[in-house]
């Protein structure tokens, strides 16, 4: 009836105890290790679609057999099953229920039910409707106490349902026909709408029974009304209605709390009874919905604090600490001397119930902090003393969530301002026990010697350190989060700049002045122990200054790393981060991240997750951006294969961003190291060496490095400019000085001595374009290009010269020794850049063209005296015009600023536009315009006639893409995925990282990803603004003004989609944009989105005049092998390596060995001929380089 | 918030599962998480030797007792030491039912009053009784608190 491996779990259970033991889970698991066997489908909503006529036959039988069973004598047809071994079906347990049902009072149905029935019943998920009148039937006769607790069981499951199948809260067997008996009412069936409110009937009428020997069913009928889903109105109010009759009665009264009435015996009848009925009834109350407004619910929750049963304490202060969330004054006055010394709330301190005292914690820590009661600072403090003293418990779970509330730690949405406080607290504030006059005069002594005031700081760090030496994976787990969370409490301090933050200054200091303080007030203090402190504090470097109290708590924390559980070192890794300070070495903290990752068994969710930390961390601290990178880059070349490749490069931009305009340059720098670009000097190569090694040892994470370092190129190209603050439209070198400087060695030199970031980055990339792996080459090209067009003189002119060099063929990569590449042959000749380079280089060509012509006209103007004519400046501003379109293709350059003809046309541009009343952003054909959104952007801020600074600032943040909010929308996936982390929400279920984990169901991962997706857009103007603040001075006065001016648009960016209007003119560009925006395309479209737009349209840019003033002394200088091939028109042979099968048209199949001519290579690919066509016909075509080998 | 509660076999066939919040169609992934992280972790763990792990805000802490592994997730205030009080109730309470460290045919044979216990543990996703002879008074249907 169930389906095969649903039978499982009944099956284990009825069958025989022994030998079928071994046999039974052998079937329930076919093939052994549940790693490779999805696990039993237990609760699996049961969609598959058995065939309803089979069902409903089913359902038939069972009715006609319960019929026929009612008339015959009660013979029960379970032990006869049990001893066939075979499994029960539900419909005979169904039928079971109902025969039992009608001689519950005759003791061997009692026991059938309790020991047969109601147990494997319970392996269902749910219990369907047809078996609730039995149920209520069995509720009303039977007195079988063990029976009527299933009964009461069985109908709070029977209430949960929602109605869909599965989505009870029981998981188990899918129950079988239950499906066919909601849709339809044949057969007699009972559907949940005919049953629940006769359930709910007779619940009810037996919670509001007052007879005392009922009490205890009328727990299990109140308990049992709980599980009704609180969307139904009715069934609330009722309920409400329920509870507080109940405390109506047994709430009010003297509420003596006796020492023993915790325990199970003990009290006379009557004060127990009503203490049961107030457990019941505020456990009832805590599953209601809460009701903020109404002063009864507080009222009845605060009288809970008082009650007897430990458990009903630990719901009304739950109650209690989520009310005063909402409205703590309310909940502060009604609280009123229950938080005072002698109170009930001191009582709760010595509750036995962790929760309970947990609860206590945030109550306390809610009021004490709460601006409406500013008024009250005696109030506050009585809370305050509260929470103080939870420090002290003998529980973990207590103590670290008093120390979390202290660090102003309380949910998600704390502020700097309330961290920063929370560190100050921690560091400053000193515990005094308040006279305990119900303990004090039992256990004088040890009062007395605990009442010493004690600096909170230390107490915790003592606390702490003891909690690292525990054995317990748990505890250290949360030793470790807590460490974490003083870290942020810390870092927000010293980001507020919080003014007496010093942590040399002894903690005893502010501790003598209150033991003094003291001494004074208690007569019978005791002098040693105020002396002590106070001998020490004049000890040089001793450890109670807070630093010294921190360093001793690190070096515990450190040693943790060694424990075995890797989600533990995650955590402590998390800690150590956030406890690192800017100013401190942190050589340690990196080994011990580069000895942690050498571990294979990290899973890549906890790896991205502690990157995301690094994120946090940046923004907390911004001038830790150098640091983190560092940490960043360990993490790339260690473990390549399992970081996100987004997560990165948002933490590099980021970091880019936020380290300011002094940072810039560093933090570039610590980009462009982050993957160990090949460095100059043969001597640095050991970063370089250890990078291959990881590669090599493994293609899975040799291809990940790949994407990583394409990454990095890409974001250096993309971003140079702005590190640099370098760019073209605020060039202050005429182009002419340009022009003259055509020695490369001095270009060099002044273009490093001028801007040492920009140079530098420019080094890097065309050291990649050299000897980077084939992918790579091509990235840095772009890149090269990118900075190209973005940068002035000297910097564009060496930019083209090298380009003009790598399209020529690398004679260069042969004497650069880089032969070590990342695994890939480099390609038998040239750089294989030819093609790709073409387009880049006609650009820079026509750029330069149109120069040399405007000074050429302006010398001639100036020679003749001659003014400009309009047909002239029409001339000149249509080539200006054209230039831009061709610029926009290959990156983003603000139109409105860019003179592609240099600084020198500006002028009679402007001529021509004010005369012809053109306004600079409506080019002619301007995708923007097209778009609208150079509407937006220019008319609404007129750049040309505000030269502000941080106008300057502004274009060029936004001509780097950078700080823009459509970035943050574009990038979502790793966006959204740090700020679900920061703020600490979503219990998603977590990635597993097997593949031959169960394939999902219908509902996608990536659905659930949309979802969130639209869910937290909230959560990104709340992270926008707080990054905002994290800097103010610098990025918080761009961004915001870049909000403010042009808040919400969608700018054209390479990480956002572009305007369509470009996708007509579709170039490689665009391929790589969309290749990083989107992190799910593998390695094989990627080289498909380069590969095919060149090979397909090679000539979608219209250049047909190719000539080039350099071009000659280029080739000369460097020369080209590949040219030399060509021209001496040698045919070249090779054989196949491999098989490879044509994956296009112009692709040839190729059998291993087959003999070759190659004619021509282009890309990687060899055009080659056969000797006689293949299967397929075929002569000619094109293979992989790699796949021949040249003869 | 106590988001799930499993309790599986030595193979990591499930013999318990009990959710609250989790919605239908994660369920099934959670279930596959944690038999992985047991399988992983668990081979050679002591009874009741606690174990940890944490995905984003969620905790989850899992342990062995005799043949069976239980787990339970939370988030919020149920975070890996409130999880580990709930842990440490739920071993006891199998212990005090089955006698001893249970057989996976101990635990089936007491599937029935198993559940009741864990009715009586966990309560629509908060944790209710902690008391070993307050749950076992309250699966017989007696008060919670008995009069002398």
């Amino acid at each position: 009836m169930a389906d095969s491996t649903g039978m499982t779990l009944m099956d284990l259970i009825t069958a025989d105890p022994t030998p079928a033991l071994a046999s039974s889970s052998a079937s329930a698991a076919p093939t052994p290790g549940p790693s490779s066997a999805p696990p039993t489908a237990l609760g699996k909503p049961a969609t598959e679609k058995k065939s309803k006529r089979a069902t409903l036959m089913q359902i038939h039988n069972d009715t006609v057999s319960v019929a026929k069973a009612a008339l015959n004598p009660v013979r029960t047809n379970i032990m006869p099953q049990k001893q066939k071994k075979k499994p029960v079906s539900y419909s005979q347990l169904a039928r079971s229920i109902h025969e039992l049902a009608a001689t519950s009072d005759q003791k061997s149905s009692q026991k059938q039910l309790v020991h047969h029935v109601f147990p494997k019943l319970a392996v269902y998920n749910s219990v369907d409707p047809s078996l609730a009148p039995s149920l209520l039937m069995l509720n009303q006769q039977c007195e079988d106490r063990s029976v009527l607790r299933y009964v009461y069981y069985y109908l709070a499951r029977i209430l949960s349902d929602t109605g869909a199948q599965g989505l009870g809260t029981g998981g188990g067997i899918p129950t079988p026909n239950w499906d066919a008996l909601a849709d339809i009412d044949a057969v007699g069936g009972v559907t949940r709408a005919d049953v629940v409110p006769r359930i709910v009937e007779q619940l009810t009428a037996e919670a509001s029974s007052v007879d005392a020997e009922f009490h205890a069913r009328r727990l299990q009928a109140l308990k049992a009304l709980t599980y009704a889903p609180s969307s139904n109105s009715g069934m609330l109010s009722r309920l409400y209605e329920i509870v507080f009759g109940i405390l109506d009665k047994v709430a009010d009264g003297t509420q003596k709390r006796k020492k023993g009435v915790f325990g199970a015996k003990g009290g006379d009848k009557e004060f127990v009874i009503r203490s049961n009925l107030q457990y019941a009834a505020l456990s009832a109350l805590r599953r209601l919905p809460l009701d903020p407004g109404n002063p009864a619910f507080l009222h009845r929750a605060i009288q809970g604090v008082s009650f007897a049963d430990p458990v009903a304490v630990r719901h009304a202060l739950e109650i209690l600490s989520e009310l005063a969330t909402r409205d703590t004054y309310a909940v502060a006055m009604a609280l009123g001397k229950l938080a005072q010394p002698g109170g009930a709330l001191q009582d709760v301190l010595h509750l036995h119930d962790v929760l309970a005292r947990v609860s206590l914690a945030k109550l306390c820590h809610t009021i004490a902090r709460a601006r409406a009661l500013d008024e009250r600072p005696d109030i506050k403090s009585q809370f305050n003393s509260v929470l103080y003293q939870l420090l002290l418990d003998p529980s973990e779970k207590v103590c670290f969530e008093a120390i979390l509330c202290v660090l102003g730690k309380y949910d998600n949405t704390e502020r700097t301002e309330e961290r920063a406080a929370g560190w100050y607290r921690l560091t400053r504030e000193i515990l005094k026990l308040p006279e305990a006059p119900s303990v004090s005069s039992k256990e004088k002594d040890k009062s007395q010697k605990t009442r010493r005031p004690q600096p909170l700081i230390k107490l915790v760090m003592r606390r702490l350190e003891s909690s690292f030496r525990s054995f317990s994976r748990p505890v250290l787990h949360a030793a470790s989060r807590v460490v974490q969370e003083m870290g942020k409490s810390r870092a927000a301090a010293f980001a507020l700049g919080l003014q007496d933050i010093d942590e040399g200054v002894h903690v005893n200091t502010f501790a003598d002045t209150v033991d003094s303080h003291d001494s004074d007030t208690n007569g019978n203090s005791h002098p040693e122990n105020t002396r002590k402190p106070s001998s020490l504090s004049n000890g040089t470097g001793g450890k109670d200054t807070v630093a010294g109290l921190l360093a001793s708590l690190m070096e515990v924390v450190r040693t943790t790393v060694a424990c075995e559980c890797v989600y533990v070192r995650a955590m402590v890794i998390k800690a150590l981060i956030w406890m690192q300070s800017p100013h401190d070495s942190f050589d340690e903290l990196e080994s011990i991240i580069a000895s942690e990752l050498s571990d294979p068994a990290w899973p890549a969710t906890l790896l991205n997750d502690i990157l995301l930390t690094l994120h946090a961390r940046f923004k907390a601290t911004p001038d830790m951006a150098v640091t983190l990178l560092e940490i960043a880059r360990v993490f790339a070349t260690k473990v390549p294969g399992k970081i996100d490749a987004d997560v990165l490069q948002l933490l590099w931009k980021t970091c880019l961003v936020g380290a300011g305009p002094d940072g810039k340059h560093t933090a570039l720098e610590a980009v462009t190291i982050v993957l160990d670009l090949p460095p100059p000097q043969p001597g640095s190569m050991l970063g370089l060496t250890s990078v291959d090694s990881v590669s090599a040892s493994d293609p899975k994470s040799a291809l990940a490095l790949q994407r990583l370092v394409q990454a990095a190129v890409w974001f250096l190209g993309e971003n140079a400019n702005y590190a640099a603050s370098e760019y073209a439209w605020e060039s202050a070198t005429p182009p002419g000085t340009a022009l003259m400087m055509l020695d490369a060695d001095k270009m060099v030199a002044a273009a490093s001595s001028r801007n040492p970031t920009l140079a530098g980055a420019l080094t890097r990339l065309q050291r990649c374009a050299f000897s980077g792996s084939w992918e790579i080459r091509i990235i840095a090209a772009q890149a090269l290009t990118t900075m190209a067009i973005r940068s002035g003189e000297p910097f564009r002119l060496q930019i083209y010269e090298f380009l003009h060099t790598l399209a020529q063929g690398g004679l260069q990569s042969q004497f650069s020794e880089m032969h070590l590449s990342n695994g890939e042959d480099q390609g038998a000749s040239g750089t294989g850049l030819g093609v790709l380079i073409s387009p880049m280089i006609k650009v820079l060509d026509e750029m330069y063209r149109a120069q040399d012509d405007l000074i050429k006209e302006i010398r001639n103007h100036d020679n003749t005296k001659k003014e400009w004519t309009d047909e002239e400046l029409k001339k000149l501003y249509e080539t200006h015009e054209k230039l831009l379109d061709l610029v926009s293709m290959f990156c983003y350059v603000p139109r409105t600023k860019y003179l592609p003809l240099g600084p020198i046309s500006a002028k009679l541009i402007d001529i021509y536009r004010t005369r012809h009343n053109i306004s600079a952003s409506a080019g002619f054909n301007d995708p923007a315009v097209a778009t609208g959104i150079s509407d937006l952007i220019y008319e609404s801020k007129p750049a040309a006639t505000e030269p502000d600074t941080l106008d300057d600032d502004l274009v060029n943040a936004w001509a780097a893409n950078l700080g823009d909010d459509d970035l943050l929308g574009n990038n979502a996936p790793a966006m959204n995925r740090v700020n679900e982390f920061l703020a600490g929400v979503g219990a998603d279920a977590p990635d597993v990282e097997e593949e031959n984990i169960i394939s999902r169901p219908s509902v996608s991962y990536d659905d659930m990803w949309a979802k969130t997706l639209l869910e937290t857009s909230e959560l990104e103007e709340d992270d926008a603004r707080s990054s905002g603040t994290s800097s103010p001075e610098s990025t918080g006065s761009v961004e915001s003004s870049i909000s403010s001016h042009f808040g919400g648009m969608s700018y054209p960016s390479l990480f956002s989609s572009r305007p369509n209007t470009y996708g007509a003119s579709q170039t490689t560009e665009r391929s790589t944009a969309s290749r990083f925006s989107n992190p799910s395309t593998g390695g094989a479209s990627m080289y498909e989105g380069i590969g095919s737009p060149i090979r397909e349209e090679p000539s979608s840019y219209a250049f047909e005049s190719f000539e080039n003033p350099l071009a000659g002394r280029g080739s000369q200088s460097f020369g080209s092998r590949e040219e030399e091939r060509r021209s001496s028109g040698n045919p070249k042979f090779g054989t196949a390596l491999y098989d490879f099968t044509a994956g296009g048209d112009d692709e040839l199949n190729l059998t291993a060995g087959e003999e070759v001519e190659i004619e021509d290579e282009v890309d990687g690919w060899f055009y080659v001929k056969k000797k006689r066509p293949g299967r397929d016909g075929k002569m000619a075509g094109l293979v992989p380089v790699l796949y021949v080998n040249q003869s | 918030m106590l988001l799930a509660l499993l309790i599986s076999n030595s193979v990591g066939n499930i013999l318990v599962e009990r959710y609250h919040g989790v919605p239908a169609e994660e369920r099934l992934h959670w279930r596959s998480f944690l038999v992985k992280l047991g399988a992983d972790n668990l081979r050679g763990a002591k009874n009741e030797e606690l174990l940890v792990a944490s995905h984003k805000s969620v905790y989850i802490v899992y342990t062995v007792l005799g043949d069976v592994s239980v787990y339970v997730v939370g988030k919020d205030e149920y975070d890996e030491l409130a999880l580990a009080e709930v842990i440490f109730v739920i071993t006891s309470t199998i212990k005090d039912v089955c006698g001893k460290p249970p057989t996976e045919r101990l635990f089936l044979d007491k599937y029935g009053r198993i559940c009741l216990c864990l009715d009586e543990i966990v309560w629509t996703g908060i944790l209710e009784n902690t008391d070993k002879d307050r749950i076992k008074r309250l699966i017989r249907l007696k008060p919670p608190t008995e009069f002398s």
